[in-house]
């Protein structure tokens, strides 16, 4: 694949806060016109990432190429090519909606005639048209967050950031707010890296690539990572506490969940047909959980990792303690 | 080239927020009432001095002439420090990141947030030269034009004072005591409110005021730009004429300098 048409190029990336290596040798390349979801937790080196991938923070070593330009040798054609949303909103509330716009427009160098056809187009996709003329400052988070989405496509972006985007919204704006970018990338074709803790948005993306310290540990398509380090979970309610104790000396590797279920992680199956051939008395309740994303992160970023000495990143399952 | 574009856009933005902002225009209004029309009516009559029975100006001017190019220095300094506070406003708030990921080289990022400020500290000064006809200054159109321009090479040079503090202080209350404890003192102890007899020699103005007060007032670049305003809108210099737009000019540059160096390393 020619660097063309790799949106996005990190090699080798370090950086070090004091004593704490945020980033630890990081590489991945993201493809032109694909969504790619960054996962981690908080501390993984998301953010520390973004922010050498927008220029505004330099690594100790390594390189980063954004739209094909390297972010330390070129800068401002990195930051051409990129459009930003920060978890942060970042407009100004004592001007209104249009004249936010306008000041991006200006600032990135867009021409006027460009900028009378994008702004309304954009404000039209977003459905804020109406809400031209009003100060920033008295719109809802979910509208503030529209406005920054269509503010980023003002200029001829075409690597799109979006860190923690839906964070602090309702239900319904989340569902919107992804309603609209994909909306967007249907009609103008763009790069999307969105960061998330949210597991349900990364379904959308066509590759998810989890990290943590600092490190690559998987990155795939969505179904792909299910099923290579996806698990199935059986969880099981007992009757009371003999119960339990029957249950879990049936299944030694089973782990305790906080509200007093059961957690058997395994081959569902065989799992299900032994629970209810030989406990059936004992079983109050009993799901079954496919292998989900949610799974995936526990499993490759679960507690035991963090307490390990220099954990290193394997798949561990879940029912280890 | 594109890049005026957004010098344009930044320093419209600061424009459109002065506006905006009901608090700065209250006080810029209300500040010139205050110390040209009260305090400068109020101590008129005090300013001559009768010595030997004789009636003898200090200052061959009346109060009022006297403290009007002060009051103008006053409303610039006011708005200049507090240009800068938007400087604190915009990195709490978190608008600075929309500008610092765009193509604009900082360089320009900067002038235009210095000339908006600029332009909005030297439109509060002109509100003071409104006060013009009750206070007796005869503004002709080169008088004016001149004014103009060292009025905005002041303006030019506090608010990148304003800045270069603003990079160094967290937060707003911070800034607000300092802000307090340096605007005022500087105002005060630049021969606005009192002059120093320019009939006596610097050893005779030593005999009339104590040392330390005549240092301060010296050493203070607020007193020369304060004087060559004096020089340009009622015609009387204390000082030599020259001194005041070379301090001026020196405060904006090596403000500017220093700003510079700051945005740059952020």
């Amino acid at each position: 694949m020619s660097s063309e048409e790799l949106a996005v190029e990190v090699k080798d990336l370090v950086k070090r806060y004091g004593r704490t290596l945020a980033l630890n040798k990081l590489s991945l390349e993201i493809k032109a016109n694909e969504t790619f979801a960054l996962l981690g937790p908080n501390g993984a080196g998301k953010t520390t990432l973004i922010h050498i991938l927008c220029t505004i923070l330099r690594p100790d070593s390594g390189t980063a190429k954004v739209g094909g330009h390297d972010v330390l040798r070129h800068p401002l054609r990195a930051r051409r090519a990129l459009g930003v949303i920060f978890q942060e909103p970042s407009l100004d509330a004592r001007l209104t909606v249009q004249e936010n716009l306008d000041f991006h427009g200006l600032v990135y160098n867009v021409p006027a005639s460009v900028r009378r056809k994008r702004i309304p187009e954009l404000l039209e996709l977003v459905d804020l048209s109406d809400w031209r003329s009003k100060l920033v400052g008295s719109l809802s988070a979910g509208m503030k967050r529209r406005i920054e989405i269509a503010r980023a496509l003002i200029h001829d972006s075409k690597v799109i950031i979006l860190d923690e985007p839906t964070v602090g919204l309702d239900a319904q704006s989340r569902e919107n707010i992804w309603e609209y970018l994909r909306q967007l990338k249907a009609t103008r074709g763009f790069t999307l890296i969105v960061t998330t803790h949210y597991i349900e948005e990364v379904d959308e993306a066509d590759r998810v690539c989890i990290v943590d310290h600092g490190s690559v540990l998987a990155n795939d398509s969505p179904d792909a990572l299910r099923a290579e380090f996806g698990r199935e979970i059986v969880r099981v309610t007992p009757h009371d506490a003999d119960s339990a104790a029957a249950i879990t000396s049936k299944f030694p590797e089973a782990t305790s969940e906080p509200d007093g279920q059961i957690a058997i992680v395994g081959v569902g199956g065989e799992v299900m047909a032994t629970l209810l051939r030989e406990l059936g008395p004992q079983i109050k309740h009993v799901s079954y959980d496919r292998p989900s994303l949610e799974s995936v992160f526990l499993s490759l970023t679960g507690r035991e990792i963090r307490d390990a000495p220099g954990g290193t990143a394997k798949p561990l399952a879940a029912a280890r303690q | 080239m594109g890049a005026i574009g957004g010098v344009y856009a930044i320093w419209l933005r600061e424009i459109k927020r002065a506006l905006r902002d009901r608090g700065q225009l209250v006080g810029g209004i209300s500040r010139p009432l205050l110390w040209v029309l009260i305090l400068g009516i109020g101590l008129n009559p005090y300013f001559r001095a009768e010595i030997y029975g004789e009636v003898r100006f200090v200052v061959p001017y009346t109060y009022l002439q006297f403290i009007f190019p002060a009051v103008i220095v006053l409303n610039i300094m006011y708005t200049a420090v507090q240009s800068a506070v938007s400087v604190i406003a915009d990195r709490e708030f978190g608008f600075l990141r929309e500008v610092l990921v765009s193509p604009m080289p900082r360089s320009l990022v900067l002038i235009g947030k210095v000339l908006g400020g600029a332009t909005v500290a030297m439109v509060h000064g002109s509100l003071v030269l409104v006060l013009a006809e009750f206070t007796d200054v005869n503004l002709n159109l080169s008088d004016l034009f001149i004014g103009l321009l060292l009025m905005f090479l002041l303006a030019f040079g506090l608010t990148c004072l304003g800045i270069v503090i603003a990079n160094r202080i967290r937060s707003f209350e911070g800034f607000g005591v300092f802000s307090n404890a340096v605007i005022l003192p500087l105002y005060f102890t630049s021969s606005s409110v009192f002059p120093l007899d320019p009939a006596l020699t610097g050893a005779q103005t030593r005999v009339v005021y104590p040392e330390w007060l005549v240092n301060i007032v010296q050493a203070n670049p607020i007193t020369y730009a304060v004087d060559s305003l004096r020089g340009v809108f009622i015609g009387f210099n204390q000082f030599e004429a020259s001194l005041g737009p070379i301090i001026m000019g020196a405060m904006a540059v090596v403000f500017f300098a220093i700003a510079l160096w700051d945005f740059r390393r952020a």
